[in-house]
């Protein structure tokens, strides 16, 4: 942007700035101090915005990586663990018989909630930073027990037969409450009761444990109601449901716990957050942090449902009971029954728009239900509104407001998206519906309205907590609807040939964030070999996204040298310094920011080296092609020849070393833009999804193959919430799936073909200006399949999942 | 009791009484996976005989006499398998856990039907799961593998070496902001 096109905040109808706009230029810049070296051209990159081969890759298709239980063949004395899980959905265990299990050959530790080993203290396993956002409402091992699930008792044995034997022979009694399943039902006030005030240390804002009510959350810009009382607009009403969905990564929760020769713990674990794990560990045994190591190997896949330390503290009081390694490998049938699930949500959204299609008020409204315990529920509520909302930057009056009930159901968790898709669902439904009645077009209607370049967003912040206003610096919606629209063949939709099948296309638009804005935390350290290679050790935890590969390629840039010189390693609390962990899209974007300081740092010094070297002043020189060279004189030296004389010179000697840290108030939305194009039989209600399209704006993408990836798989995630049953429940509340061949996760061949599309902006607060990628494209399938079908055979499905049943349900209605 | 098989070419000693999957990783090939609780997520695929199966859902004393073929057997890092080679060009592979299944069982396909149409290479993959891809890369790879192996084919015979397409990434991409 040129100086003389400086946007203004209204849009540039006014001609005076006001004192408070002044003011609000002043704190919010437009323009953001950003290095030289930030901004590249496309010509210039060397290595990032290229497809570089994914640094795990190799070892990953040969099947020589490591993931958490691989490092089983390396304890010749592991034990194996299995955890005993309430039958009942509210109640309190009177008795445990563990005497049969203990006989048992070969079981080693049985541990009850009465255990010394096991730790009395409170907690939440949501895995965030501190203090944390969520309430202490669980412990490890439970003797009062809310939902078919909870664990109560563990064992370790010298294989796993043994441990499933042994608890097999535990037996539990009950004394058996009465319980709650549906979350209206738990909010009504006459509800069973989940919790007593004092079972819960560190409760959130809004709790009401007399009706099952966790957090209530409340936000708001101008004045909603008196927009809706006004005589010039149209007050639309709309609700909408959304499925309870697994992670179903492929990789298990696994968790390997041992002491070590220096009697320090050490967790080798499937996570996400290796340093709030450590802390968390250490509140809940008491040990000191600093003697806690926890190490994440490769880990197959997370979203979000690894954020929660759902298995560690088992072990590990496993091995501090036995004395012996002890490895936990949960059951698919427990993934499903017991970890963690996105939060099923009943949402309403009204507005308030005029003949003319200007939007004055948007008021939406969720009942989330987050289950047995209260891990991100708060946080993720606040994210149905905050997240989606700021789209429509330029409406003046905006409200949110969600309740969060405990039910006797497994507990819910992070998820990628984390809340957004939930809030887009209503939000984009919502607005294609508003559109369709006043006779106005979807996409004209929405551009009105959204967000564009020097925006002052007030929206992300009204609710408090996350940062108050924030200045928009890069936004590619108009790129992303209009190649979206191409893509997809938004003007040229050819209807089929027999009468009883409808093709329509609907779309809906997303925003998230990157990071938690003024909550975040990354690092990185650089140290040179001889060889003018590089060790970087980052704190920033690669769940399968390929981060470490995107960390390769931004010190690679800096240190002028090919991706293949940098040699990573990540997530080990020892050894690599400090990060929040992978979630709420901030890896790259934090942690990536934390390695290209430290590359920079470290290029300080290889500079120096290059100036005494090359007899030139270090401003003359630049790092490239692996080497330190002069444009001036064409003099060069080679990273090599610079790593043997820091390191033998004869003079002089140094370690070339790099460090960085990197946290920020900043959190800029990435945007997406969703297309589903559908064939609707009006006579069944059967329905062929032909195509996705996705297009993304995520700032410069580092990795473009890498970064397509993550947009595929965010839109199957998508895909599947929209055609999905998720988990539910029998009406004892226990869960009716265990096993992939009951949880409808879409297969290769019931997935359409997903076309993603890289629009690319530069988003200055990031690491060569990029911004996130991988939670924006799974929030929009549900609401542009909605309005698909709407186009298509004119009914409005808006409770998930989208079924022909409901189709031919709503037909028949007509 | 130990049960006698090959595995990779190698004569292999596992125990019986656990499923093919725990006895083979016990053995060391850990690259066979289980991401589920018996025979549904296909992450565990291996060929037995020649016929491509999920090793969970086999009891290791069925394999005694078997030649069993796992993913540490098809290529080295330095020495890939076409099927590997074009899944990391495709960037087919993000946390990897299923990868070797996938690999394995595209592989199965491939020395079925050399040519198969992406509907056919979708039906191959429907009993391997995967939560990263939305299928979308793999079965790209598996595509290009295809073209690959034929391409060698043609080649051996003296022919002329067909030209392997390439994945495309950020076409277009670069320099369509119009934020500047």
């Amino acid at each position: 942007m040129s100086e003389n096109e400086e946007p203004t905040t209204d849009g540039g109808t006014a001609s005076q700035a006001s004192a408070e706009e002044l003011e609000e230029l002043e704190k919010y810049p437009y323009e953001w101090d950003e290095p030289a070296n930030n901004n590249l051209e496309p010509e210039e990159r060397e290595s990032v915005s290229t497809p570089a081969e994914k640094s795990d890759d190799r070892k990953l298709v040969t099947g020589q990586a490591k993931f958490t239980a691989d490092y089983e063949d390396q304890f010749s004395d592991l034990a194996y663990t299995a955890v005993v899980r309430s039958e009942i959905p509210n109640g309190r265990v009177t008795a445990v018989d563990t005497s049969e299990a203990e006989a048992m050959d070969g079981v080693l530790a049985v541990l009850t909630p009465w255990s010394e080993e096991v730790p009395d203290a409170k907690y939440t396993s949501a895995g965030q930073s501190y203090p944390e956002p969520s309430p202490w409402d669980m412990q490890v091992l439970n003797e009062r027990v809310r939902y078919v699930g909870d664990p109560i008792a563990a064992v370790a044995a010298e294989d796993r037969e043994t441990a499933a034997a042994a608890v097999a022979a535990i037996s539990v009694e009950y004394e058996e409450y009465d319980y709650v399943l549906d979350p209206e039902e738990a909010f009504s006030g006459n509800a069973p009761r989940l919790f007593e005030e004092d079972e819960v240390e560190n409760k959130i804002v809004g709790h009401d444990y007399s009706r099952n009510r966790m957090s209530h959350i409340d936000g708001e810009l101008g004045d909603v109601e008196a927009a809706m009382e006004r005589e010039d607009v149209h007050v639309h009403e709309t609700e909408w449901e959304t499925i309870r969905q697994s992670h179903g990564q492929l990789e298990k929760h696994t968790s390997l716990a041992y002491t070590d020769e220096d009697d320090r713990v050490v967790l080798v674990t499937s996570t996400q957050v290796p340093n709030h794990t450590r802390r968390q560990l250490a509140h809940l045994f008491d040990i000191p942090i600093r003697d806690i190591r926890v190490q994440k190997p490769r880990v197959g896949g997370g979203f979000g449902g690894k954020q929660a330390m759902v298995t560690e503290p088992i072990p590990l009081a496993l091995a501090l009971a036995s004395g012996r390694p002890v490895i936990y490998e949960a059951s698919r049938d427990e993934e499903f029954q017991a970890m963690r699930t996105r939060h099923p949500m009943k949402l309403r959204a009204r507005t308030a728009v005029t003949d003319d299609g200007d939007i004055e008020a948007i008021d939406i409204y969720t009942l989330s239900n987050t289950g047995a315990y209260g891990s991100h529920g708060m946080t993720v509520a606040g994210n149905v509104g905050s997240k989606p909302l700021p789209l429509y930057s330029k409406v003046e009056n905006v409200h949110f407001a969600a309740d969060i009930v405990h039910t006797n159901t497994p507990q819910t968790g992070a998820m990628r998206g984390y809340g957004a898709p939930q809030g887009t669902l209503a939000l984009e439904g919502h607005l294609d519906e508003v559109a369709r009645d006043l006779d106005l077009d979807p996409i004209e209607f929405r551009q009105r309205h959204y967000m564009e370049v020097g925006d002052l967003d007030e929206i992300a912040g009204m609710m408090g907590g996350e940062g108050a206003k924030r200045r928009i610096r890069s936004c590619g919606l108009d790129d992303c609807v209009a190649r979206g629209k191409e893509a997809i063949g938004w003007d040229d939709v050819e209807q089929p040939e027999e009468e009883h099948l409808h093709r329509g296309i609907g779309m809906a638009l997303s925003a998230q964030g990157t990071g938690v804005a003024g909550d975040e935390l990354g690092a990185a350290q650089l140290m040179m070999n001889e060889d003018g290679s590089f060790h970087l050790h980052v704190g920033g935890v690669d769940i399968g996204t390929g981060a470490d590969t995107a960390f390769v390629q931004i010190a690679a840039e800096i240190l002028g040298c090919p991706p293949s010189d940098v040699i990573i390693k990540s997530s080990d609390t020892d050894i690599t310094p400090f990060d929040y962990g992978a979630y709420a899209s901030s890896t790259t974007y934090i942690s990536g920011m934390a390695v290209k300081k430290a590359a920079e740092d470290a290029t300080e010094r290889i500079l120096e080296w290059g100036s005494r070297m090359l007899e030139e002043p270090a401003e003359n020189l630049e790092t490239g092609d692996g080497t330190v060279f002069s444009e001036e004189t064409g003099e060069s030296v080679t990273l090599e020849e610079i790593g043997y004389e820091a390191t033998y010179g004869e003079e002089d000697r140094e370690q070339i070393l790099g460090k960085g840290t990197h946290s920020t108030e900043e959190s800029p939305p990435p945007f997406a833009a969703q297309f589903v194009d559908v064939t609707v039989d009006d006579r069944t209600g059967e329905f062929d999804v032909n195509n996705l399209v996705v297009a993304v704006d995520c700032g410069v993408a580092i990795n473009p193959g890498m970064a397509e990836g993550q947009v595929e798989g965010a839109n199957h995630m998508s895909f599947e919430m929209a055609v999905s049953d998720g988990v539910t429940f029998d009406e004892k509340g226990r869960a009716e799936v265990s096993d992939y061949d009951e949880y409808h996760l879409p297969t290769a061949s019931e997935t359409p073909p997903i076309e993603s599309i890289l629009v690319e902006t530069h988003e200055p607060t990031g690491p060569f200006g990029a911004k996130s990628v991988a939670e924006v494209p799974t929030n929009t399938v549900p609401p542009a399949l909605s309005n698909a079908v709407r186009d298509a055979v004119g009914v409005r499905i808006s409770e998930m999942p989208i079924t022909a049943e409901k189709i031919k349900a709503a037909l028949d209605e007509q | 009791m130990s049960v006698e098989l090959t595995v990779n070419g190698s004569a292999v000693s596992i125990e019986d009484g656990q499923d093919l999957a725990t006895a083979l990783r016990s053995a060391g090939y850990t690259g066979v996976k289980c991401g589920c609780d018996g025979g549904t997520c296909g992450a565990s695929k291996v060929f037995v005989n020649g016929e491509i199966a999920m090793a969970c859902g086999l009891d290791a004393a069925e394999a005694a006499g078997a030649t069993v073929e796992t993913i540490e057997g098809l290529g080295t890092q330095s020495d890939l398998h076409p099927i590997q080679q074009a899944f990391v060009d495709h960037f087919a592979v993000q946390c990897g856990f299923c990868t070797p299944g996938m690999i394995m069982q595209a592989k199965a396909l491939l020395d079925e039907n050399p040519d198969p149409s992406e509907g056919e290479v979708r039906a191959a993959l429907d009993d391997n799961y995967c939560r990263c891809t939305g299928y979308q890369k793999p079965v790209e790879a598996i595509l290009d593998a295809a073209a690959r192996m034929r391409g060698e084919e043609v080649a051996a015979d003296g022919g002329e070496t067909r030209a392997i397409p390439r994945p495309e990434f950020g076409a277009g991409g670069i320099g369509g902001s119009d934020n500047e």
